[in-house]
């Protein structure tokens, strides 16, 4: 075929981006509401934690009362995650990125260790498999462990670094959806809101986290998941060259400050290393990076028609942020989107699945349309943005508009045998 | 029509997609002609590391798969994948990604064998103490998934 390659349609390009963030969400979504099927906890089974701390719901209490616990709970828990916010500001600014590392590994080795021991053992004993104890401990210590380098401490092969941070968003959103109905939705809207004003208020934590981390050219210590960045090979300019897209403009991302369990890790200094790794070895390679201040070395090919204004614009152009719980871009063009996201997202369609399937395909399609809107809004304004609101806006309507409305009609068309 | 353009041409322009190998491949076709060594150790190709760095990372994922880790050395032999299929390539690494590969294949062979022998043996072969080990028992004794 041809060798001269034509500049990719919107399709190749920005669609590939845009699957590549949206399968392991799916994935994600997915495994979840498989768990909650297969274990389906009753509801006798509530979690005594650190979000349910403030009341805890009987089924014999009135609406009222539920909602009044509910909003309790859920503004404890905001209340809890901003304190913990700021207390990661404050690290980070004090410089005490080692100790930030070695609590975000302990607490990911925490999340895949225990927890994810606890599912192994709830689907131990739901399907009765004759393990013994030496082979699971020995996998769990396998799991926990390779994890905890994959995600933190060294760099690994993407997929499996990909696969962990699922595994973990899964793992915290299953533990998620054990709260007690009522404070579930209650919390994801409080979250929502909270993620609104962190990222958007001049005053809010993850705003000034991202700053600091940008003025001093850092990596806030986050877990994020970073999408594979999509490498065009153009024949023309030689074999080697490896083009990114230039809008990404900042060469820093950060991500994802999240609830307390869950903080940070530095996934996105490893996507930098990794430019840097490329660009330092490879003599034949340039890659396209406009950097905060000067002009970096660009050959930008630009394929992105969206942005296709910006292209000689983006040299000057001040940072794009990137939001913890939110999205942006990483160094290398791929979209990073925070681990708190994919949990929040999970813990709405899981919520979902308890109720019935048919909630769970319309908040699905719900939360993906959010996520595309918001990729929207990102390529539009060119800064960090919070990913939550858009999609957990959605989610919670679809939800109660098919459990309200939509369930009744089905069920009734099917009892009188009008539509299946 | 673009989008079926981009299908058509894969060799010189291979598609950026999931497969982890997109870049081995690219290589591999760049130098038919020569020998078929690939430029890059990982799997991950130009977004993973230079030869250089792989060779510490390859030598410490080794060492520390001796501490009861065969999931470890597994990812090791994922992640230089390239090292294991060109057997000319890059021959600094070579030891360390076979010495992986041997040890999960041997480590795995035991544990299997020993899972197996638990699972299918069952009460029969072990009499009172399968249900001591057995995990489920272990869990309800210790009050395991009573917690949080």
């Amino acid at each position: 075929m041809a060798q001269n390659q034509r500049p990719k349609t919107l399709l190749d390009s920005l669609g590939e981006e845009i699957i590549r963030i949206l399968v392991p969400v799916s994935i994600c979504m997915f495994l979840v509401v498989l768990l909650v099927s297969i274990l389906d906890s009753n509801s006798s089974a509530s979690v005594t934690s650190i979000a349910a701390m403030a009341y805890s719901e009987t089924s014999s209490d009135s609406s009222w009362d539920k909602f009044l616990g509910a909003l309790l709970n859920s503004l404890a828990f905001v209340a809890v995650v901003t304190v913990v916010t700021f207390i990661l500001v404050l690290l980070f600014y004090l410089r005490c990125t080692k100790f930030l590392k070695i609590y975000m590994a302990f607490s990911s080795f925490v999340v895949l260790g225990f927890m994810g021991g606890e599912i192994a053992l709830f689907l131990i004993e739901n399907f009765s498999v004759p393990i013994d104890c030496i082979t699971f401990l020995v996998l769990l210590f396998n799991f926990a462990v390779v994890g905890v380098l994959a995600v933190f401490m060294s760099k690994m092969a993407i997929l499996v670094t990909q696969g962990y941070l699922i595994l973990i968003g899964m793992l915290v959103a299953y533990w998620f959806t054990l709260l007690p109905e009522w404070t579930t939705w209650v919390l994801l809207v409080a979250m929502a809101l909270y993620d609104l004003a962190a990222v958007l208020l001049p005053v809010g934590p993850l705003r000034l986290l991202v700053e600091l981390a940008m003025s001093r050219d850092e990596d806030i210590p986050a877990l994020v998941y970073e999408a594979r960045p999509v490498i065009h090979h153009d024949s023309g300019l030689g074999d080697n060259t490896v083009q990114r897209r230039v809008w990404r403009a900042r060469s820093n991302f950060r991500q994802d400050s999240e609830d307390n369990s869950n903080l940070n890790g530095n996934v996105v200094s490893d996507s930098n290393s990794t430019v840097g790794t490329v660009q330092s070895s490879h003599n034949g390679t340039r890659i396209a990076r406009v950097e905060e201040e000067q002009v970096s070395e660009r050959d930008a090919e630009l394929s992105a028609p969206l942005i296709d204004h910006g292209r000689n614009a983006q040299d000057g152009m001040s940072a794009e942020r990137l939001m913890l719980e939110g999205m942006g871009l990483g160094s290398s063009g791929a979209i990073k989107l925070g681990l708190g996201d994919f949990i929040f997202y999970s813990v709405l369609v899981g919520r979902a699945a308890m109720y019935d399937f048919m909630t769970v395909y319309a908040c699905y399609l719900a939360i993906v349309a959010g996520l595309g809107i918001t990729l929207m809004l990102l390529a539009f304004y060119q800064k960090a943005l919070p990913a939550l609101p858009v999609s957990i806006a959605l989610g919670v309507l679809f939800y109660f508009l098919t459990r309200f409305l939509l369930d009744v009609f089905i069920v009734q068309c099917s009892l009188n045998l009008v539509m299946f | 029509m673009e989008a079926s353009q981009a299908l058509t041409n894969p060799t010189p322009n291979p598609n950026p997609n999931p497969n982890p190998n997109p870049n081995n491949n690219y290589a591999s076709n760049r130098n038919s002609i020569l020998s078929s060594t690939p430029v890059w150790p990982t799997i991950d190709g130009p977004l993973g590391l230079s030869e250089d760095e792989s060779l510490s990372y390859a030598r410490r994922f080794y060492k520390f798969g001796y501490a009861l880790l065969p999931w470890l050395w597994a990812v090791n032999c994922f992640y230089f994948w390239p090292v294991l299929r060109h057997s000319r390539s890059f021959p600094s690494l070579r030891p360390y990604v076979v010495g992986s590969a041997v040890g999960f294949t041997v480590f795995s062979a035991i544990l299997c064998s020993w899972a197996l022998t638990f699972a299918i043996g069952g009460e029969h072969l072990f009499g009172s103490i399968w249900d001591q080990l057995v995990m489920y028992n272990v869990a309800d004794r210790l009050g395991l998934t009573g917690w949080s």
